[in-house]
């Protein structure tokens, strides 16, 4: 099973470091910061993705550059639930998951190889 | 308060001696020597007596006499001991992030898991869970099998629990608090749910239960891979998972898949169970391996877990199942009492070995 190693994809410290920022540090040591608006629109649940096709059905455009985190949750020892400022609160982002999204130019050079 | 007998007199031995021998005993499992893990309380050391008590992090230590025996025989070896007397008491470290949940009184869950039905899931857990009980633990049993609860056959309880103030209080048996949703229903009638419902059963019988103060939480699975796994391992911080198979490969095989499943929610595997290892024929003791064997020892070196031990097909195990006494506490001198008791104390040292190790996560 390839994939990143587990270090990098296992978090040792969340924080809300203002309503629409999150911040997570790695056991990796490198730190992603996540804003609440391209977050939401990478929202992996059904509803704002088409189980079958993949497809995004909720897109940036549909969210407002103000939204922030209100509730931010963990799921078991595997994932985070947050809850919106728009009131959704159905997306489960596995760590691997917030890993792969993190938006700094190191990672995002990295993922489009 | 201690006594810190400094300079020591007369040559007498003085606690920094004492400490000092008791730093080169191990703990085999956490790596590290007793006193660096805090392990010695209330030393005290007087013209040569010396008392203290050995404070682990399980009552079900399976090495408490080995590290026990140890410590006396090195204090001894300093000059001028008269005599050591050693009080073992335990106190079960709790999983990181559970005081954060809504079982904050709960140190560790474990749940116990296969691939595929009738590999005695249920008899290995109700088994280990009254092992680590009478070792005096507060061990909670909550069977999640909620389409086919067989733990209250196994204990002997049919009764619905009582309620007060909207939490059921679980039952007392063998030692252990259990809950099951066969307590729910006449035995007689199916559970035929859908998904949500399930969901819904398993986080009543988690969050609804009045558990009280518990060492450790053993859930009993259903088969496979589903919507009661999920919800558990979304809704609380599970220690880690033990899986029981059968020696065949098959068996093995659908093992992989539930182990698997544990892997991506980020539940530490603390080993496998080999059911059914081998059948003693009642008649003439022999051995005789019905579904081959090593296989369960093989996965295990495979994917660098533990291997937990290898429970025979005896009917005894059954036998005392059926009767609502499980084995180890009705016949504890069984040899397959001896095995379960073994398999017990080995899940109890890889939960100290998890909360121990496990990262800490903070969340801001």
């Amino acid at each position: 099973m390839a994939g990143p190693p587990i270090q990098a994809t296992t978090p040792t410290k969340i924080k809300k470091v203002s309503p629409g920022e999150l911040m997570i540090q790695w056991a990796d040591g490198h730190e992603t910061h996540h804003l609440a608006p391209p977050l939401r629109g990478m929202c992996p649940c059904a509803t704002c993705k088409d189980e079958m096709t993949g497809m995004r059905i909720i897109l940036l455009i549909h969210i407002p550059d103000d939204l922030e985190f209100r509730k931010i949750e963990l799921v078991g020892q595997y994932a985070l639930q947050f809850e919106w400022s728009d009131g959704h609160h159905t997306g489960i982002y596995s760590f691997e998951y917030l890993r792969e999204l993190c938006p700094c130019a190191e990672c995002k050079k990295r993922t489009t190889l | 308060m201690a006594f810190w007998n400094k300079e020591g007199k007369d040559g007498d031995v003085t606690q920094e001696q004492v400490l000092g021998v008791l730093k080169k005993v191990q703990d085999p499992d956490l790596h590290k020597d007793i006193v660096s893990l805090g392990f010695i309380r209330n030393l005290k050391v007087e013209n040569g007596n010396v008392a203290f008590d050995l404070n682990l992090t399980t009552p079900a230590c399976p090495v408490r006499d080995q590290m026990r025996d140890q410590a006396i025989a090195l204090i001894k070896a300093l000059p001028g001991i008269q005599n050591v007397e050693v009080k073992m008491t335990a106190e079960v470290r709790q999983t990181p992030q559970m005081d954060k949940t809504a079982l904050s009184n709960v140190r560790n869950i474990v749940a116990v898991g296969s691939g595929k039905g009738g590999v005695g899931k249920s008899t290995i857990a109700v088994n280990v869970a009254a092992s680590l009980a009478a070792a005096g633990a507060r061990v909670g049993l909550l069977d999640g099998d909620i389409y086919g609860p067989t733990t209250p056959i196994m204990l002997g309880i049919d009764t619905p629990p009582q309620s007060v103030k909207n939490r059921m209080i679980p039952k007392d048996a063998a030692g252990l608090k259990f809950m099951s949703m066969g307590l729910l229903v006449k035995s007689e009638q199916p559970l035929i749910w859908r998904g949500p419902m399930a969901h819904k059963a398993l986080q009543q019988c988690l969050f609804d239960v009045d558990w009280g103060e518990l060492d450790y939480l053993i859930i009993d699975l259903p088969p496979g891979t589903g919507d009661v796994h999920l919800t558990l391992a979304q809704a609380v911080p599970l220690t880690g998972a033990v899986i029981v198979s059968t020696p065949q490969d098959v068996g093995l095989r659908i093992s992989m898949k539930t182990l698997r499943m544990f892997q991506q929610t980020r539940v530490p595997i603390l080993g496998i169970v080999e059911n059914m290892s081998y059948y003693i024929c009642p008649h003439c003791n022999h051995q005789d391996q019905i579904f081959g064997q090593g296989g369960g020892k093989r996965a295990a070196e495979q994917l660098g877990i533990p291997f937990l031990g290898e429970v025979p097909l005896d009917i005894a195990i059954r036998m005392q199942s059926d009767i609502g006494a499980p084995i180890v506490i009705a016949k504890p001198d069984a040899p397959s009492s001896q095995v379960l008791r073994h398999i017990a104390e080995k899940i109890a040292a890889q939960v100290s070995i998890r909360s121990y190790e496990a990262p800490v996560l903070e969340v801001e």
